[in-house]
């Protein structure tokens, strides 16, 4: 009886020991791991860094074999839609020839073209040419210049026809991420370019808008991630159109005046809120190879 | 046995690069694909006997590519990972395994749910560490996200099916 007794106590004890020793290793398991990713983040700028650099050939290659694939799918599959789309041309042809004919004015009328579209942002900023290698999961974009090249965080980044796409939120030695203006936590102030202020009909017009400054509509494009963004914090009253053309506003002052943002699509008008919202087709795309970082913006 | 272990990282590395840019230029709605998490995936449910080593080696791996190619503070994924990997093998456990041993339900099951749990810690470290404005929300673009990757993810399952786990078999029926 009493051997038994001692056995059952040494099977419990037994027991028991092994539920301690899983718990131990399970413990030590756990300390070990996060020992070695707070060793990991000591170094881990350096450690991406040199990432960067072993990956940056081949990186560069495959999202120059992605664009070109891309673009012989996009070529096959936007085939069917070819003859709907000649059609469409034709009449927008026609279209433009009807204003030209009133277009008298016609080296004004470019200028103001220019001044809206194109800001000639060379004169007035110092720009980094980068090459963008990669998108991570976040839809952050990478670039190939970083604090050797002189790139600081939040410096506004553009393409060469002044659309914006966003700004350096992280810099390395060699790279830099870019993060995107359909970004969630993105907030950009924009004013509202009326799409009848974009197209000047005659010379009358043109002097006509040269007198009376339009009124001017504002309002914020806030992202929603996944390469998406809507327009916000419109005034009720603000009378706005599918079509009409957004560009920054600089009251943020973290990118300059009047780069392109986007064009809005339908109009969301809720009579029980004092703003109006909009979805908007933002203008930038990331299949992009070549990107301008503006060094000397005052932020 | 070695081997395999370090052709796993090279796999992983060239699924890492590919994701970050080759398949950025075949983004739907803005959404790529996460080939690194799609392979995790495949690796931990067709281990037939997982073991925590194989586990947490793989966590560590996938983790690693994940976050080196991102903003995130390394090590983020791996711990997340890590759940996932752990997840994953108490849920083969409790599916009954009868006579096919690798059955697509289960996967498609599996995946959804650890893609659904990797996108909501991932969030989760995004809004407390780098102290994110937008929390996690569940829209018609994030049930779009889950479809693409499990599209992809799919189409791997009969690929690694039909060449490692019937290869394998047929290899130990000679034997």
């Amino acid at each position: 009886m009493i051997l038994i007794q001692t056995f059952m106590n040494n099977l419990k004890t037994f027991s028991v020991n092994k539920k301690r020793v899983g718990f131990i290793k399970f413990l030590s398991g756990l300390i070990f791991i996060f020992i070695f990713l707070f060793i990991l983040n000591l170094s881990s700028p350096q450690i991406k860094n040199y990432f960067f650099i072993a990956s940056n050939p081949v990186e560069n290659r495959f999202w120059i074999a992605g664009q070109t694939v891309a673009k012989t799918f996009d070529s096959v599959l936007k085939s069917g839609s070819l003859i709907k789309e000649n059609t469409d041309l034709k009449n927008e042809n026609h279209k433009l020839l009807s204003q030209i004919i009133f277009l008298q004015a016609e080296k004004k009328s470019a200028q103001v073209h220019a001044e809206i579209l194109n800001k000639n942002i060379e004169n007035e900023f110092d720009l980094a040419i980068v090459d963008v290698i990669g998108m991570d999961i976040h839809n952050e974009l990478t670039i190939n210049k970083g604090s050797d090249d002189g790139i600081l965080e939040k410096m506004p980044v553009i393409n060469q026809q002044n659309i914006l796409f966003g700004k350096v939120s992280k810099v390395y030695k060699n790279f830099s991420k870019v993060t995107l203006i359909s970004d969630k936590n993105s907030i950009v102030n924009v004013k509202i370019k009326k799409d009848q202020d974009i197209v000047i009909n005659s010379e009358e017009e043109l002097l006509k808008e040269d007198q009376e400054k339009p009124y001017e509509t504002y309002g914020v494009v806030k992202g929603k991630g996944n390469l998406q963004a809507f327009l916000d914090l419109v005034q009720i009253n603000d009378e706005l159109n599918p079509g009409d053309v957004l560009v920054t506003s600089s009251l943020e002052n973290t990118f300059p005046k009047d780069l392109l943002v986007g064009k809005i699509f339908d109009v969301k008008k809720n009579d029980q809120s004092p703003h109006q919202q909009a979805e908007i087709d933002l203008f930038f795309d990331v299949k992009v190879d070549n990107l301008f970082v503006i060094t000397n913006y005052k932020r | 046995m070695w081997a395999k272990y370090l052709l796993i990282v090279f796999i992983f590395y060239i699924f890492a690069l590919l994701q970050n840019s080759f398949f950025v230029n075949f983004s739907l709605l803005g959404i790529n694909p996460n080939l690194v998490f799609i392979l995790f995936i495949l690796l931990i449910f067709f281990e037939k006997k997982p073991t925590n080593f194989s586990n947490i080696y793989f966590a560590i791996i996938a983790g690693f590519f994940l976050d080196i190619f991102s903003s995130i503070p390394l090590g983020w994924s791996i711990l997340i990972l890590i759940v996932i990997g752990y997840l994953i093998k108490k849920i083969k456990e409790i599916l009954s395994e009868k006579n096919d041993s690798y059955p697509y339900a289960y996967f498609a099951i599996i995946f959804t749910v650890t893609f659904f749990t990797y996108s909501f810690l991932l969030n989760l470290v995004v809004y407390f560490i780098l102290k994110s404005d937008v929390f996690f929300n569940i829209n018609l673009v994030f049930v779009f996200k889950i479809i693409y990757n499990l599209i992809l993810a799919s189409g791997l399952f009969f690929v690694y099916k039909k060449f490692m786990v019937e290869n394998n078999s047929r290899q130990q029926r000679l034997f």
